[in-house]
């Protein structure tokens, strides 16, 4: 290392901001040590260390940044992204890996052998490989002209969608609402927004419906039975994205209510 | 008849053409125009026997006038028969394709009365969708065999794939059981494909505007099992469609019976899932692994071994290749390493520049180190020193010998072998050997047998 840096029995408390991490950041150089633990507001009540209470300051913040973007758009990236992971603990991985790859330049972010560098990559990954599943799986489901889905991610993953979708529908309205951190992605005459939301419970719609039997038709006549390999569906589409997909759920019972 | 039932019908037939992939062209989306490509491909849903779903895979029609003897479509089969119009397909790919169920459409069919005319019904169900519904997502068509040139390139300018099926691997194969079929039909458009593809190509990087022919490029497939070609053949095949006619992907599908014929094997076969599944190996290794056929296939070992996969095999017949220093290897001889794949010889290679690569530090890299680790060396040191039944034993692979509960019924919670399990695992199971003790008899048999060829 440039300079020394120890490893000290601090933790350091932030607001839960992106903001806020990169002046975690700051402050470890500042003080030329690496802490024991990074918590946002919703991690370490109860915490063995000292603690320090970081004050989010946007200048600083900037600062950090702009070290980052210097350092090219693969540590960036991981940085950022990684960010949006829900993994107790990820703060200070990112954190000793921007420390690392200030150390030792941008290359570090392809030093896979290291355990901080690897750290990274996997948060990176997690992250980018959820939001590749919802770009697969998400379904829409059209009222009223507009096209609206529910999914329920692990990690923080609509700014992922974003582009994704916004490119796709060009000339559509969308909203993706992700229920587990009750936010929803809204683009409405190529605007887009995120909002705070509670829930999304559209009405039927019987055009959506027969769109949808439609899809499930297709789908079901689509396997070969001599080939069934119910185990090789599972492991491409993990059961937890089953509930919000039309054609996984079983089929509504034929001929109405038990007698 | 209404729509449902011809979608349930058309997409009934079109289940055996394996080709479902969406990859291959970058398009971003554009305002006016609905949908966007993506190079590497996107699927959309898993059926159950774990296939993907990423195009809307229909036939334009299954009311066929050949009679090709391996095919449920055809003439002399009694099964119910169904058209779309262009406009009615063209609506379904669009509302399918705006609720993210598809990544777009794969349109083949039957012959409906002769090539050319089934060819312009198809183009004009495409014109439509690029025209007026301003789609930008991807199309994947089949050319009709024998049908006009001029039709061929007419709707290689719509689709951004284009596929041929060769059907079967051999000539006298296609005459036996496909005898409306030719060989010169099959492979004419093919070689028209690839030629105008590559002209195509050229303009681009000239004009920018040029119209695109195929920008995804061209792939085929072959029915595996339904006649006596040699695994050797097939890749030997696969290998030359790769050099001449420079195709995307060569698709292989392990013959289903569906039809009682005295040239068929029985209806009672076993699809060969596992011949399937070891073809599909060996043409990883021929893409992306550097291997050519001939490396991977002898005279004298036609056929892949059903308990190693097909490098495995290679690494067992070269020990003077081996041990490869993770240090030093070049990325093509990294890549020649079980359990070493593309992404993490592309790795090591990345780490290696910045730090000294231990066990430790291919762990964290990705390596699987379970049959990797006796075929390196880091900084000179072996890793694992093991003994020959210790080696085979991480070789052997798992899914040759899998067993499970497949299908979730309430009174069946028997474990049977799996489809893709090695035929001697099935055959003991069919002769009433419970199925975990059959895996393990035959598990048993191939680690004495590889343990002694090593």
């Amino acid at each position: 290392m440039s300079y020394q840096a120890y490893v000290t029995d601090t933790a350091y408390h932030y607001d839960g901001s992106y903001a806020g991490f990169l002046c975690c950041i700051f402050e470890s150089f500042a003080r030329r040590e690496i802490p024991a633990a990074v918590c946002p507001p919703q991690e370490g009540q109860m915490t063995l260390f000292g603690i320090r209470q970081i004050a989010t300051a946007p200048a600083r913040a900037q600062r950090v940044a702009r070290g980052l973007q210097r350092l090219g758009a693969e540590v960036r990236d991981r940085v950022a992204t990684g960010f949006l992971a829900a993994v107790p603990g990820k703060d200070l991985r990112l954190l000793r890996f921007a420390r690392l790859c200030f150390d030792r330049g941008p290359g570090a972010a392809r030093m896979l052998g290291d355990a901080d560098a690897a750290a990274a990559f996997a948060l990176e990954r997690a992250v980018t490989s959820e939001a590749h599943r919802y770009v697969e799986f998400l379904r829409f489901e059209e009222r009223d002209g507009m096209l609206g889905a529910v999914i329920h991610p692990k990690h923080f993953v609509l700014p992922l969608l974003r582009g994704h979708f916004c490119s796709r529908l060009p000339d559509e309205d969308f909203l993706i609402f992700d229920a587990t951190h009750g936010t929803a992605l809204l683009r409405r005459s190529g605007q887009v927004q995120y909002l705070a939301m509670e829930r999304y419970a559209p009405g039927p719609d019987e055009a959506e419906e027969s769109w949808q039997a439609l899809w499930k038709r297709f789908f079901r006549a689509l396997t070969i039975e001599e080939r069934r390999n119910e185990r090789a569906q599972a492991t491409h589409v993990f059961k937890r994205f089953w509930p919000d997909m039309c054609e996984m759920q079983p089929e509504a019972p034929a001929g109405g209510a038990h007698s | 008849m209404e729509l449902g039932e011809k979608l349930e019908i058309l997409a009934d037939s079109a289940k055996y053409d394996v080709a479902c992939t969406s990859s291959g062209v970058d398009r971003p989306g554009q305002r006016g125009s609905l949908g966007s490509c993506a190079a590497a491909g996107i699927c959309h849903a898993f059926t159950p026997d774990g296939r993907c779903v990423s195009l809307l895979k229909v036939l334009y029609s299954n009311a066929c006038s050949y009679d090709c003897r391996y095919c449920v479509n055809r003439r002399s089969n009694d099964r119910p028969r169904a058209t779309f119009t262009p406009r009615e397909l063209a609506g379904l790919t669009i509302g399918f394709y705006r609720r993210n169920y598809i990544e777009g459409l794969f349109l083949s069919s039957a012959v409906l009365g002769t090539p050319d005319r089934t060819m312009e019904l198809m183009i004009e169900a495409l014109r439509i969708l690029r025209e007026e519904y301003h789609f930008n997502g991807y199309i994947h068509a089949k050319t009709i065999p024998g049908a006009d040139p001029l039709l061929v390139e007419r709707i290689g300018l719509l689709a951004d794939r284009l596929s041929v099926n060769i059907e079967l691997p051999s000539e006298n194969s296609l005459l036996r059981l496909a005898p409306d079929k030719k060989k010169s039909a099959i492979l004419r458009p093919m070689g028209q494909i690839a030629v105008k593809s590559a002209e195509s190509r050229r303009q681009l990087a000239v004009y920018k505007r040029a119209p695109a022919f195929a920008p995804a490029g061209q792939s085929t497939q072959m029915i595996i099992g339904a006649t006596p070609e040699s695994d050797r053949h097939i890749l030997d095949l696969t290998e030359a469609l790769y050099k001449k006619y420079a195709l995307k992907r060569v698709f292989f599908s392990a013959y289903l019976p569906v039809v009682e014929d005295e040239r068929l094997p029985a209806l009672s076969t076993r699809p060969p899932l596992l011949r399937e599944h070891r073809l599909y190996q060996a043409d990883w290794l021929l893409r992306y692994y550097h291997f050519s056929a001939r490396e991977l296939l002898s005279e004298a070992e036609p056929n892949f071994d059903p308990y190693l996969d097909p490098k495995c095999t290679w690494a067992l017949r070269h020990p003077e290749f081996f041990p490869v220093e993770v240090n030093t290897a070049a990325r093509e001889e990294l890549l020649r390493v079980p359990g070493i794949g593309p992404k993490s010889a592309l790795r090591i290679v990345q780490a290696r520049r910045m730090q000294r690569l231990g066990m430790a530090e291919l762990k964290r890299i990705g390596v699987v180190l379970k049959r990797a680790q006796y075929f390196i060396t880091c900084g000179g040191r072996l890793p694992a020193r093991g003994t020959r039944a210790e080696i085979a034993g991480a070789l052997l692979d798992p899914k040759a010998f899998a067993v499970g509960v497949q299908q979730l019924s309430l009174d069946d919670f028997v474990a049977r072998p799996l489809h893709c399990a090695a035929p001697a695992v099935q055959e003991l199971a069919d002769h009433g050997v419970a199925a975990r003790q059959a895996a393990q008899m035959v598990r048993q048999e191939a680690l004495t047998c590889l343990t002694r060829r090593m």
